[in-house]
């Protein structure tokens, strides 16, 4: 076969692998070879808008990265830097998760190798997914908490539903039915903790009136600024959960047996 | 993903049952985030195997959707997808059967993907059970051992 028939072979088999679909009006899905690992082809579509043509995915790419990594661990760190800099090497903008590529004159072709390239670059993050050996931390302390604690008497995951619908600020567990509740944060890092000082800052900014335990899953290994700070809005700490099993038992069991916060409890 | 299941250890986790929680809607709160909206839930098996039902959306096109019942893989932080019931937003592709199509569509977790080296679930067959992410979930929780359905389907669609 000649160099040229081998050329033929390649532009044929290429390009009739791009197909352009009509879904609405200005609005066309743009079909393509290229997949993720899963089988499912990059999703783009193009559209035109304010008298511009862009290629958008809608959504899609960074919603399927998702699936194996968790949404904010993309938004910080070596992920984002990676996300970053694809998308100023390639030209495209992140309209709040919505990667787009404006296409100048009449550059179609450049505007959709690019677009396929950055996105097919985003995508390889997964490869970045690192399996970590799963801490019993939390669910130990749930145990806990659900031995001790009557289930009319308690709530996983609550949030001020008046304040806080969208669920912003998250007590890990709210003890209720005494005058003033306790709230129990569950501190396994860094994040967490810092989490929890912003959550404690901004219940006592809505004129809560609750009392605070925070329970650490090694408070050894936490970052001594976001400890100091916790420490100063925290009114009683755990520095792990084994060796004060029974202590935080016997504190809970005091506290929702009628002690308040002002008596000798605990709390 | 370190774990490598056989077919017939998928089929099982399947049909493990799975009991509906009774207040499964109040459960399902979705979170805004970049680009799309999530819920997942956990679900314990009758064998105490781990299980977490994952929702996406993305809030720029609605048919842009995944619903996946994925086993929690024991002593880790990863989840092994068993089922995908996709929306309409792109093609697919069967990486070893050379087929591909677009529309709505199932993926399913399968021993000849993960041996190839593909993504377990790198499966799909298209579907015209569902046209919506709702009716997505539904066929998921009839499909996949869950118990406790409740004949009103309001829970279902409350969301």
């Amino acid at each position: 076969m000649t160099i040229e028939a081998i050329k033929e072979k390649f532009r044929v088999t290429v390009c009739s692998q791009i197909n352009l679909r009509q879904e609405g009006i200005d609005r066309y899905r743009v079909f393509t070879p290229f997949v993720f690992d899963d089988g499912d082809n990059l999703a783009i579509i193009l559209k035109f808008v304010d008298d511009t043509w862009i290629l958008t995915d809608e959504g899609h790419t960074l919603m399927h990265l998702t699936y194996s990594i968790e949404a904010r661990e993309l938004e910080r760190g070596t992920r984002q830097k990676v996300i970053t800099s694809v998308l100023s090497r390639f030209g495209l903008e992140d309209n709040h998760g919505e990667l787009t590529i404006r296409i100048v004159g009449d550059q179609f072709g450049d505007a959709l190798w690019n677009f396929v390239q950055a996105l097919i670059n985003i995508s390889d993050l997964t490869y970045l997914s690192r399996t970590r050996v799963y801490s019993t931390f939390i669910e130990d302390l749930h145990a806990l908490i659900e031995e001790t604690v009557p289930e009319g008497r308690r709530g996983f995951d609550w949030h001020d539903p008046e304040h806080d619908p969208d669920g912003k600020y998250i007590v890990d567990c709210r003890i209720n039915g005494m005058q003033r509740p306790v709230y129990i944060f569950a501190l396994p890092n860094d994040d967490r903790v810092r989490d929890a000082t912003i959550s404690i800052l901004q219940f006592e900014r809505w004129g809560q009136s609750f009392a605070s335990v925070g329970i650490f899953e090694n408070q050894e290994e936490v970052n001594r600024k976001a400890l100091a700070r916790f420490s100063d809005v925290c009114d009683r700490q755990f520095s792990n959960l084994p060796a004060n099993r029974d202590r935080i038992a016997q504190i809970i069991r005091g506290v929702i047996g009628g002690a308040s916060p002002g008596d000798s409890s605990p709390l | 993903m370190g774990l490598q299941l056989t077919d017939d250890e998928i089929d099982a986790l399947l049909k493990e049952v799975k009991q509906v929680p009774r207040d499964f809607h109040k459960k399902i709160r979705l979170k805004e985030k970049r680009g799309h909206k999530e819920f997942e839930i956990n679900i314990a098996g009758a064998d105490q195997s781990r299980f977490r039902i994952i929702f996406r959306q993305s809030k720029f096109n609605p048919l842009d959707f995944s619903v996946i019942l994925g086993y929690i893989i024991p002593n880790t932080n990863q989840v092994f997808r068993l089922r995908r019931y996709n929306g309409k937003s792109h093609e697919h592709t069967n990486k070893i059967e050379q087929e591909k199509f677009y529309g709505f569509h199932i993926h399913t977790a399968t021993e000849r993907y993960q041996i190839a080296d593909w993504d377990e679930d790198g499966y799909a067959e298209q579907t015209d059970r569902y046209s919506e992410h709702h009716g997505a979930l539904e066929c998921m929780l009839k499909d996949c051992g869950f118990a406790g359905l409740s004949a009103d389907k309001a829970f279902l669609t409350g969301w």
